[in-house]
């Protein structure tokens, strides 16, 4: 009886042992906007900074420099484009708009204009002087500044979690 | 204990002896065990169990092997073992946001992560195989991973040319040599100009010693601690060039006294016509002719005012020229003539061009200066200082070089200084020991310490000589990833190999025409084959774009082709002669070889084209969108009511085609446009022409049509 609890408790302390020589893995959640790329303030609510990856950053950088004229009501160079347009374009963060319209429809309208979609041709087309990758990372963007964030549609959600 | 005794084996000795191979077998036990736990290996088998759950499981898991993987460059110096872990690194089904880490794919950028390993842009230690190890900082490692938010200055450290994919790198790289870095710390890449801060051989004759002591004490431009910057008191958006020193008061009197005696060479007071000034004294109109004056000429495309406009003052105009304000208030009026006269004159390296100013101008804008232009309360709290003592000159002089200022400013007889303060130029590459952190209580590492040591010098150590800035968090971070970028020549010779040089452009034109450049200084604002400022329109090109009388009438009267743009090309009162000079080296030598000029025939265009042209514009294409023509469209694109007089038809054609050839990073899209659609186009723009007034309602009828058709 007396060996019996002799062994139970020295495996108990052999594991213990085992276990704590394993070193804790790395837990620390860090503040998401540190490991991000860029950030983006919200269009309506300057507090509210949106973290953005590789891609949305790359989009953001071409937005500013090819879209921000017609799809947003201040730019770089002060007044905007905007209203002096009809149809008016949509914001790049009118969420009701954009988040209703897939990727690859947004892909599209980038790429070959609006005459193309059956939209205004006022829209050009950017495909041939973006690249394909230009294009999807511009979409990224509008998808980030769209808040709350697009949705894709019909997608099973992911059934793995890192915990 | 009796020798039978111990021969016999107990029950005790039993157990003893159970107890202690059972400890052996366990102690034995535990190195296969810890094996079996490594960090790697639990990320190896759920990077198995995680690809079970992906549609693409086969792909995943083809090359799949259960041991260390690495990337080994030797030529590089790199062991990354990074994608033991980091396994799905180049599966491109794992891009998306929701795949956790260390499994994510990386995003696309150009170069291929198996022929550049990951630690020459991330950092860290490659050959670790512990997260701790690989991402932190540890003693034998000191190498911490570095935050994405930095991510750039790994761009730039074989980059030496800008990315445009780099805008915050390209950013910190400006405000380095924008904020004069270079005039005390050695910087790669940025060269020292001729002239970093302005000349103070003459200065006595310029302002007086109560407004040097001023300047000393709270230099114009003022950031506060939240990095709003402020100019005069007034609103701007840009930092600094003097910084803020922090100077005792007998220090400020030294430094002010000793400034207030350069006067090497007296300047000779330029005598305006006396009609001209009898006729103006008494004119009760001078004020306000002068500023109209000073409006007309655009002096605020280089100068910023500050301007109220419904109850708000807001400085508006350029950086290129010191913010004027209060400038009536602190220069000589005597001086300010000669200079505006001939700027050169006073600083041989100045950007201000020489105008052509008549007396008349000369006196009316110099009394504007003088009487609108000031503050009575500019000097207020500045003691009573009076003649400069000797004692004074001589501790000025001494502070004169022990602070610094002889790092950017000149003065004659003093020997300039260089590297007064330490080589920056391996900054980025330094080890955590290599650092020194005083008494403060910031983390141990390479960007705390950078970001500390610019936002407050003295933190880290009390003796900085670096003067105070004050950064908003973009300018501080942009301003960190250039320096992180500075990691020193690169080690190895196949590093040496990668570096992507900077190109050092240059453009010496001679003759005739680099006099009348240098003159109005064209490239303060303008480039030429890559050379120059970037205010204004790119000229490389300009003889191919722009017609020769164009040009001309252009130079003799500005006027406005972007009606977005604040900042204007000044009026500078050339004469036909100049004008004519430019013109002729534009036409002549700044050409782009895809604008042809005997491509298109102008003269074989029907009123059939230029119809179908007019309809693709405002129908088809809707090019009214972005350009304006005769007072209606956008204004994102310049005005083309004037296009038939302005640009050649080569041009105008060649651009149509493909704008990016002609322009690289003109945002002007690409069409799809057909030959004819061309030609139609270019026939319709060149009857565009101001003379000729546009059929005002049949084209908005049209418009109206085309928006009512296309509108959606």
């Amino acid at each position: 009886m007396k060996f019996h609890v002799w062994f139970g408790a020295l495996l108990l302390m052999t594991l213990a042992g085992a276990a704590a020589c394993r070193k804790n893995a790395e837990s620390a959640k860090a503040d998401p906007l540190l490991s991000a790329y860029d950030t983006e303030a919200d269009w309506n609510d300057a507090q509210h900074v949106v973290p953005l990856s590789f891609q949305q950053a790359q989009g953001k950088r071409i937005f500013y420099q090819q879209c921000v004229w017609c799809h947003a009501d201040s730019t770089p160079a002060g007044p905007s484009n905007r209203s002096n347009l009809t149809p008016v374009p949509p914001l790049l963060n009118d969420r009701a708009t954009l988040n209703a319209e897939s990727d690859e429809y947004m892909q599209n309208i980038v790429a070959l204009g609006g005459t193309a979609m059956g939209k205004s041709a006022m829209m050009p087309p950017y495909g041939r002087m973006l690249s394909a990758e230009e294009i999807r990372s511009v979409v990224a963007f509008t998808r980030a500044i769209a808040q709350p964030p697009y949705q894709p549609p019909a997608r099973a959600e992911s059934q793995y979690s890192a915990k | 204990m009796s020798a039978e005794e111990m021969g016999k084996l107990t029950n005790r000795t039993r157990l003893v002896l159970a107890v202690s191979s059972v400890m052996f077998l366990a102690v034995l036990a535990i190195s296969p065990f810890k094996d079996f736990r490594r960090e790697w290996k639990q990320y190896k088998h759920s990077y198995l169990r995680f690809a079970q759950t992906r549609p693409d499981t086969k792909k995943l898991v083809a090359d799949y092997r259960p041991d260390i993987d690495q990337i080994w460059l030797p030529g590089m110096n790199v062991v990354d073992r990074c994608t033991t872990c980091h396994y799905g690194i180049t599966q491109a089904s794992l891009a998306d946001q929701s795949v956790p880490q260390p499994f994510r794919a990386h995003p696309p950028i150009p170069h291929n992560v198996r022929d550049w390993g990951c630690t020459i842009c991330h950092r860290g230690q490659g050959p670790a195989t512990e997260v701790a190890e690989a991402h932190k900082s540890t003693l034998a490692w000191e190498q911490p991973i570095l935050p994405t938010r930095f991510i750039q200055a790994s761009c730039g450290t074989c980059h030496y040319a800008d990315l445009p994919q780099t805008p915050q790198l390209t950013r910190g790289r400006a405000l380095l040599a924008g904020l004069n870095c270079q005039g005390c710390h050695r910087l790669p890449g940025v060269e020292r100009p001729a002239m970093l801060a302005p000349d103070l051989t003459n200065v006595g004759t310029k302002v007086s010693r109560e407004w040097i002591y001023k300047w000393l004490k709270e230099p114009r431009t003022i950031v506060d601690k939240d990095g709003n910057v402020t100019v005069n008191g007034y609103e701007a958006e840009d930092e600094p060039r003097m910084p803020k020193f922090r100077l005792t008061e007998t220090e400020l009197r030294g430094l002010s006294a000793y400034l207030s005696v350069q006067k090497a060479k007296a300047f000779v007071s330029y005598k305006l016509d006396a009609r001209v000034v009898a006729a103006w004294t008494k004119n009760p109109e001078l004020a306000s002719q002068g500023e109209l004056r000073f409006r007309q000429m655009f002096c605020s495309t280089c100068h910023s005012l500050a301007v109220t406009r419904a109850g708000e003052t807001k400085l508006i105009g350029g950086d290129i020229g010191p913010e004027l304000t209060k400038v009536g208030s602190k220069v000589n009026p005597d001086w300010l003539i000669t200079w505006l006269r001939d700027p050169q004159g006073y600083l041989p390296h100045t950007r201000m061009p020489r105008y052509g100013w008549s007396d008349e101008d000369l006196f009316k804008v110099t009394r504007y200066i003088a009487t609108k232009l000031t503050d009575p309360d500019l000097l207020t709290g500045v003691p009573q200082l009076g003649q400069p003592r000797e004692d004074e000159i001589q501790l000025g002089r001494r502070l004169f070089l022990e602070k610094g200022c002889a790092s950017c400013h000149v003065i004659e007889g003093l020997n300039p200084q260089k590297d007064f303060g330490p080589d920056l130029s391996a900054i980025g590459g330094k080890n955590t020991s290599e650092l020194e952190f005083g008494a403060s209580k910031i983390p141990h590492n390479l960007v705390s310490y950078i970001q500390a040591k610019l936002q407050d010098p003295a933190s880290v150590n009390p003796a900085a000589r670096m003067p105070q800035y004050n950064w908003n968090q973009p300018d501080l971070d942009a301003i960190t990833t250039a320096l992180l970028s500075m990691k020193g020549a690169p080690p190895t010779s196949a590093l040496q190999n990668l570096v992507v040089p900077r190109k050092e452009v240059d453009f010496h034109p001679t003759g005739a025409f680099e006099e009348v450049y240098e003159r109005y200084k064209c490239y303060s604002c303008h480039k030429f084959n890559g050379y120059g400022g970037d205010l204004a329109p790119d000229l490389t090109y300009e003889g191919s774009r722009a017609q020769r009388q164009w040009i001309v009438d252009f130079l003799k009267n500005p006027q406005t082709l972007r009606p977005t743009v604040v900042l204007r090309m000044p009026q500078f009162n050339m004469s036909g002669r100049d004008a004519a000079t430019l013109a002729d080296y534009m036409t002549m030598v700044l050409q782009h070889p895809a604008a042809n000029p005997t491509a298109v025939d102008a003269k074989q265009f029907t009123l059939a084209m230029v119809a179908l042209g007019k309809q693709l514009y405002e129908v088809k294409y809707q090019c009214q969108s972005c350009h304006t023509i005769g007072g209606t469209g956008g204004y994102v694109g310049p005005n083309l009511s004037n296009a038939g007089d302005w640009l050649t038809p080569a041009w105008i054609e060649a651009w149509l085609r493909n704008p990016q050839a002609l322009v690289p990073d003109t945002i002007e899209p690409r069409r799809n446009f057909t030959a004819d659609e061309v030609r139609a186009l270019t026939a319709y723009l060149t009857t565009l022409r101001q003379s000729i007034k546009p059929q005002k309602t049949a084209s908005t009828t049209a418009k109206h049509a085309a928006t009512q058709g296309a509108g959606r």
